[in-house]
């Protein structure tokens, strides 16, 4: 089923008498700069100017403006984030340590080792006592009240919790939403959560939407750079929503496989709409890059997230042991495609010069240049899938404990909430007061495939308050976070 | 995924759904420490019911409306969400030979509650007077076999078919008195209305005694154990809280009997102690466990009844006079309560040595009102109570009789309500 073309509108008729003008005005202003040329006295002209032919003149001026101009009009056009809002987790879906592992014991696939295992992983996770489960997990026990009811009120409760809030911050009319990009990698319902949120917020019927399901963790830069490449080629004025969730109802797992449990331990709920624009106008942050690296095509990466069934046929996440090395590769490789983009020009030459340096004198004799990220960024978010994610990250970026404290204290507080959880930490740098006019944020998600995205935005205007899903704690934050929590 | 349905008995509680509640901030790192007191209630456990009627009101209290407050409530009530540990630096109860003393670990654990249906009209169920609805009502779990993992509260939510609500409170004796216990479900039903309850007092901090405690128990209560991880001694026989109804009138009766002015628990006591002498025979020392609401000391959670004896010199209760029991019980109860408390042995206070009788007189059990519903009917029973049997007076819903409820075994219960009809 095709919709039909876009009406012109306004903004596309405007649009083409801009190219028309640009189109006769660019040579009528060469041809007249060359004639006016040669009516100048000959003193205040070079010799050359005079000699050469009208012909030449006119295509010497005409050619290069002829080319700025088609630059100027086909580039990409810039993105903007005009506002966005994370999910607030409410007290009532809190779970202590303590619930946990006395719920996680009246599951009955659950023995003693596998309780012990998950004691330990929680003890040493980073998660702090005020994470949340949605309501169904709050039975025992869990697995069964995990239906499809449960999961469409826990979407309910994540996705529209915070679609309210962006649109009460904003102000926007749901009916000026062009472009609507959902992921969710695990909840894939019929209608999709698109057509939920149509359906709730009244959109219109010919917004451009799509749900992405199964991207894993870093869907949310996913959703990010789609949306930013249907604004790009939207009218202007666009509006694109972006909605980053998972949904955990449904995927509580009941086995008793130790790399399955994992998941169970670690994810929480949370969710966040963003507000994309093509249009500066009220917007908070500049959408700069978004570059994505996939390494699916090496086997070890494809299968180290792996969705699959265990031996008794209970599904669940198999986490792989080698997961860190391949998340460091695929941070390798991601940063050598960013580092072009954003890195000053000295970082690079360092990184060339260091480069070519292993390959002509042999690898042995210099280490690897880390370029320094600091340089390039103020403000750091890295996807808090984990304690061990962020100590690699930051000890393979060299950066400092505050630079990685957003990401910290956002595991620490909300747990992990797959692809949400880098708006968290820029809700958290906010929140804090720390973020200024021009400061500049790399946000790098990890996921399933195995995929490292990153996404760097420049701030235009930081937020007024601490109104937020921090707004009831940042008070307390920073925290330290033992080694091993005592519970 | 379908699961299968669970075979159901007509009109018999089903459905029951598990899920916790925590409180809504974190407590940290806080531990309860549990008085000489509270250990001695240890294996006893209140089982309170509290009927709301059916209507607009109560079809309006959803399993989330009594919910929500909870989480407040128990920012304020942290240690009823904890859970029983035992100190592994009680050096001195390793050298005795005797498990460390437990106390209790706020760890925001939570407290449990139970959701189930009831195919039955709740008139019905009341009219029925059967002896052990109270164990239908509430969740009959013990703390123990794992004591770590045991919740020190569950409230079970009843609906009934004609839309009436019961709540039934399984309370661990060991945290508070049943003066305690009411209070703080009154404090979450003025949560609920959106007052403000008064602050929760939980200071000072309990400290074991160090009064000299003697070898023999004291005559009140009846030692047993030791008592390992399973805080419950089964009776020998099979027990039931039967609960019934002592009319304004029988009460004049009573009274008019009496020479003195005497309390009405004494004197509704005194008739229960006849009762029971009449069905069993013997009965010439009874416990008595009274609550004396001026002698409190303002803590939230304590145990602060006073525990006594009183023993009928002379001629045997079947045959003594109703107000000469009453006169004993007002006048003559030998107060052991710190004894009880320094005794070091696990005891049973509640129809361990002797028959008990219970004072709930200043209880304000009939407060708990939700959105200006008061309960219709409220009973409160009692788990863990020995052979010698229990009989709890308490208020009923209009202040003038007295709702008393046996906990005895059930065999002595059919002969109990023979006998009250003959009364």
């Amino acid at each position: 089923m095709s919709s039909p073309p876009p009406p012109l509108g306004n903004n596309g008729l405007l649009k083409n008498v801009h190219r028309f003008v640009a189109a006769v005005a660019v040579p009528l202003a060469a041809a007249a700069l060359a004639a006016a040329a040669r009516l100048l006295p000959q003193e205040a002209t070079s010799g050359w100017l005079r000699d050469a032919r009208p012909v030449h003149l006119f295509l010497a001026v005409f050619l290069p403006a002829a080319a700025a101009t088609v630059y100027l009009l086909l580039r990409p056009r810039a993105v903007y984030l005009v506002d966005y809002a994370c999910f607030r987790t409410a007290p009532n879906c809190r779970v202590p340590f303590s619930t946990f592992l006395e719920h996680a014991k009246q599951v009955p696939a659950l023995n003693e080792r596998s309780i012990r295992f998950m004691t330990k992983l929680l003890e040493r996770s980073g998660l702090g006592e005020e994470t949340c489960l949605p309501p169904a997990h709050h039975y025992i026990p869990t697995y069964k009240y995990c239906t499809l009811d449960a999961a469409r009120g826990e979407v309910d409760l994540v996705v529209f919790g915070a679609l309210d809030d962006l649109f009460a911050k904003t102000g926007l009319s749901p009916s000026a939403i062009d472009i609507l990009v959902v992921n969710c990698s695990l909840f894939c319902p019929t209608p999709s959560f698109v057509d939920m949120i149509i359906n709730r917020y009244k959109l219109r019927s010919d917004v451009r939407s799509v749900h992405l399901a199964g991207m894993g963790c870093s869907a949310g830069i996913v959703s990010v750079g789609l949306a930013r490449s249907l604004l790009q080629v939207a009218p202007e004025n666009s509006h694109a929503l972006v909605v980053s969730t998972e949904t955990i109802t449904p995927n509580y797992y009941v086995g008793s496989e130790r790399a399955m449990l994992l998941p169970n331990c670690l994810f929480r709920i949370g969710g966040a709409a963003a507000l994309l624009s093509n249009s500066p106008s009220k917007a908070r942050f500049r959408l700069k890059h978004v570059v994505r690296t996939l390494t699916g095509a090496q086997d070890s990466a494809y299968a180290c997230v792996f969705q699959e069934e265990d031996d008794v046929g209970n599904v669940g996440i198999n986490l792989s042991k080698d997961l860190m090395t391949i998340a460091g590769n695929a941070l390798k490789a991601n940063i050598t495609a960013i580092g072009p983009l954003v890195l000053p020009a000295s970082e690079q030459l360092m990184f060339a010069a260091a480069f070519i340096a292993r390959k002509v004198l042999g690898g042995g004799r210099f280490r690897p240049y880390i370029p320094d990220f600091r340089t390039a960024f103020e403000h750091f978010c890295i996807h808090a899938g984990g304690r061990a994610v962020i100590d690699e990250l930051q000890r393979s970026l060299g950066l400092s404990d505050e630079q990685v404290e957003a990401s910290r204290m956002a595991l620490h507080r909300f747990g992990n909430t797959s692809s949400s959880s880098l708006w968290y930490e820029l809700a958290y740098i906010e929140a804090k007061g720390r973020m200024r006019r021009g400061d500049r944020v790399w946000m790098i998600g990890f996921g399933s495939g195995f995929k490292c995205n990153s996404a760097a935005w420049e701030c235009i205007q930081p937020a007024a308050n601490a109104e937020g899903p921090w707004a009831t704690c940042i008070h307390r934050y920073p925290v330290d976070i033992p080694d091993v929590l005592k519970h | 995924m379908v699961y299968e349905q669970e075979e159901v008995l007509p009109g018999a509680v089903h459905g029951h759904r598990l899920s916790t509640v925590v409180p809504s901030s974190v407590t940290g790192e806080v531990d309860y420490a549990l008085s000489d007191a509270d250990l001695a209630f240890k294996l006893h456990y209140l089982r309170g019911v509290y009927y709301y009627p059916p209507g607009d009101v109560t079809r309006g209290i959803t399993t989330k409306v009594i919910k929500d407050p909870m989480f407040p409530w128990l920012d304020d009530y942290f240690p009823v969400a904890g859970r029983v540990r035992r100190d592994a630096a009680d050096v001195a109860a390793a050298g005795e030979g005797h498990p460390p003393r437990p106390y209790i670990k706020c760890n925001d654990c939570g407290v449990r509650i139970v959701e189930a249906k009831c195919d039955r009209d709740m008139a019905e169920w009341l009219r029925d007077e059967a002896p052990g609805r109270l164990s239908q009502l509430c969740y009959d779990k013990v703390l123990g076999p794992e004591l770590f993992f045991s919740p020190l509260l569950y409230v079970q939510i009843t609906n009934f078919k004609c839309g009436g609500l019961a709540l039934g409170f399984s309370w661990a004796h060991l945290i508070g008195d049943v003066a305690s216990a009411a209070t703080c479900f009154n404090k979450w039903a003025q949560i609920l209305s959106g007052k403000k309850p008064e602050p929760t007092v939980l200071t000072p901090e309990n400290m074991p005694g160090h009064s000299p405690a003697s070898a023999t128990a004291p005559r009140s209560v009846k030692q047993v154990g030791p008592i390992e991880d399973h805080w419950i001694v089964p009776a020998g026989r099979d027990m039931a809280c039967y609960s019934f109804h002592v009319t304004e009138p029988t009460l004049k009766k009573l009274q008019q009997q009496a020479a003195v002015a005497t309390g009405t628990f004494e004197l509704v006591a005194a008739l229960m102690w006849q009762t029971v002498a009449k069905i069993r025979g013997g009965v010439e020392t009874v416990t008595v466990v009274k609550n004396d609401a001026a002698a409190r000391s303002g803590r939230a959670l304590a145990n602060e009844m006073k525990v006594g004896y009183a023993e009928a010199s002379g001629s045997s209760p079947a045959k003594a006079d109703v107000a000469e029991l009453a006169a004993l019980l007002a006048k003559g109860v030998v107060d052991e309560t710190a004894a009880v408390a320094a005794f070091p042995g696990d005891v049973l206070v509640y129809g361990g040595a002797h028959l008990t009788l219970v004072d709930m007189e200043q209880v304000d059990v009939y407060g708990l009102e939700i959105r200006g519903q008061r309960p219709v009917h409220v009973e409160y029973g009692m788990d863990g109570v020995g052979e010698e049997g229990a009989v709890l007076v308490q208020p009923d819903a209009d202040g003038r009789g007295r709702t008393v409820t046996a906990v005895l075994p059930r065999d002595e219960i059919e002969s109990l309500r023979a006998a009250l009809q003959d009364a």
